[in-house]
């Protein structure tokens, strides 16, 4: 995050201030660029108008663009905004939700944002879109019992286009400024090809066509495509700069029972645990995912050659002291768990003291979160009650039939 | 009337297509940049409609797991990022249009439609855009536009479908916008 983002983030009335002046901008550019017109957002559909696609794509590259030249200027870093601001990958919900969507899309002619501007700028049937979304929400959570499943199923994390494709991000933003300036000139052709073929088969003037007069002025179009190729070899420039050296203090350092906990649970696959104790201390009981190394075999796992794209946790018997020579040089994040595992032993391990009566909704949150944790850990949550005791009952074994396997 | 032909051709009148993209690009990286937040409008029409139902039934919604989220940390469901910067997008269209000369009440429709059913229509497409953005974690604000600039795989799987969807669609339903 940037200095300002954390400013914000701390700021919480001030930050809703700034939501409310961004929305405005967003609002403001949204209608202007035609986007409070069902008749021009389904033209898109059509072929005859590709203004939807043309807004969308420069909108996206240009923020693409713009994020990919802050983190080579050291404004922020990448990954952790790429976390904070996108959702997980949620990869058939997604495609189902998206697809709905655009069906959803052409029937009403707009999107949800675009709806609201619909609505402001005096379209009865923005705000009708505005009350079917609403509702359509409300009903999504209704049917939760049915769609709960599918809603949580194929869950990918944080997942991004370049992880997909294993190449720099700004390589990717690159190519995918390319691309969006390809099919700029693909849909500039295809509207040319199709308001031709719709003078010459004696449609008047429709007012869509006259639309397209204004779009085909050359001189911004080239203008704005060679921005975002200057903005684009920017980004090269960004990543062909020597890599910032990272301080060290940043990249060392502790981790509590509970943040340790959460990600255990929720993110293993950003975690890499080792269990710095004995053997067979370690073999007994460990952190879930914990490889089991003792100290004097750490320098057999080559850390210093590792991807780093992992947080390396170590856990010792209590604090550790000092930093065992081999991981400090671990590429990625090194963090030490606090109190070590006498301390993960307390945390998750022991349950929690009984709640105080009128304990706030933080502290309860806390208690149910340790006890589930507890539960899960020591596999108390699968016992079943003690079977209650009848008299003169005594339950039928079932006849093995045949084999089976 | 030529006064009157003169105005409507100033409201028929929008930004150039990739000026308004890249405006819009700037607003959306301004907002990633300053306020580490992308920008959304489905989740605000969402947390409206859950407010709208607590108010009727409170006891329902606490007991919808979906629902009982919106209110978690103790805030209030619409004392929220999203919903400021959604009032934000109201305010500027508000402005937008009205500077522009376009702001009128009216029912925007193809030739070949009655009012109620472009109504009904506009009604309906948004029922199924509510329950597709829940289902997507976001509409083509939240998931397309801001997830599409951070390269997120899923953001980019749904802005495919968005497209497939619409043109699948769109041959069904041409009667109402040609």
């Amino acid at each position: 995050m940037s200095a300002i983002a954390t400013f914000l983030a701390e700021h919480r009335e001030l930050g809703l201030l700034v939501a409310l002046l961004l929305g405005f901008g967003f609002g403001f550019v949204l209608e202007r660029a035609g986007f409070g017109r069902a008749d021009k957002l389904a033209a898109q559909f059509y072929g005859s108008d590709m203004r939807v696609f043309k807004v969308m794509f420069s909108a996206i590259v240009t923020a693409m663009l713009g994020v990919m030249i802050a983190h080579g200027a050291g404004v922020i870093d990448l990954r952790p905004l790429a976390e904070q601001t996108a959702s997980f990958t949620w990869l058939w919900p997604m495609a189902l939700g998206g697809f709905l969507l655009g069906v959803g899309f052409i029937i009403s002619g707009y999107c949800p944002g675009t709806s609201v501007v619909a609505a402001a700028s005096g379209s009865i049937d923005g705000m009708f879109t505005i009350g079917g979304v609403v509702i359509g929400s409300v009903l999504f959570a209704e049917a939760w019992p049915l769609v709960g499943d599918f809603y949580k199923s194929s869950e990918l994390g944080h997942l991004f286009l370049y992880d997909v494709f294993s190449i720099p991000a700004p390589v990717l933003a690159l190519l995918v400024a390319l691309m969006a300036v390809g099919m700029f000139i693909g849909a500039e052709k295809l509207e040319h090809v199709l308001a031709r073929r719709r003078r010459e088969g004696g449609v008047v003037d429709d007012g869509q066509s006259r639309a397209l007069e204004v779009d085909w002025a050359p001189r911004p179009r080239r203008l704005i495509f060679g921005g975002i190729g200057g903005f684009a070899v920017l980004g090269l420039v960004a990543l062909a700069a020597p890599e910032r050296p990272k301080a060290a203090p940043a990249r060392l350092g502790s981790i509590t029972q509970a943040e340790l906990a959460r990600r255990v649970l929720d993110r293993p696959w950003t975690l890499r645990v080792l269990d710095l104790r004995d053997a067979a201390a370690c073999a007994k009981r460990r952190v879930p995912g914990a490889e089991c190394v003792p100290e004097t075999k750490l320098g057999a796992l080559g850390l210093a050659y590792a991807a780093g794209k992992r947080d390396l946790v170590l856990v010792g018997a209590g604090d550790l002291a000092v930093l065992p020579p081999a991981v400090t040089r671990y590429p990625g994040k090194v963090l030490r768990l606090r109190g070590g595992f006498a301390g993960w032993k307390a945390y998750a391990l022991t349950k929690p003291a009984a709640l105080a009566a009128g304990a706030d909704a933080a502290a309860r949150a806390e208690w149910t979160f340790r006890s589930a944790l507890v539960a899960a850990m020591t596999g108390r949550k699968a016992a079943p009650p003690p079977p209650a005791s009848i008299k003169g009952y005594a339950p039928k074994r079932k006849k093995k039939k045949g084999g089976g396997c | 009337m030529p006064e009157q032909a003169e105005t409507t051709a100033r409201a028929e009148r929008f930004w150039n297509p990739y000026v308004a993209g890249v405006a819009l690009g700037l607003v959306l990286l301004a907002s990633l940049l300053v306020a580490a937040h992308g920008l959304g409008a489905s989740g605000a029409a969402n947390r409206v409609g859950v407010t709208a139902l607590s108010a009727l039934a409170p006891a329902h919604v606490a007991s919808n797991p979906h629902m009982a989220t919106l209110s978690a940390g103790g805030h209030h469901p619409l004392d929220n990022w999203l919903v400021f910067e959604v009032l934000g997008v109201l305010l500027g269209a508000l402005v937008a249009a009205y500077s522009a000369g376009r702001l009128k009440k009216k029912i925007v429709r193809g030739p070949n439609i009655s009012v109620p059913w472009r109504l009904a229509a506009a009604l309906g497409g948004g029922i199924v855009m509510g329950i597709a953005a829940r289902l997507a974690r976001g509409c083509t604000s939240g998931q397309a536009l801001s997830g599409g600039a951070m390269l997120s795989a899923g953001s980019w799987v749904f802005m495919l479908a968005v497209f497939a969807g619409g043109y699948a669609m769109a041959y069904f339903v041409r009667r109402q916008w040609r």
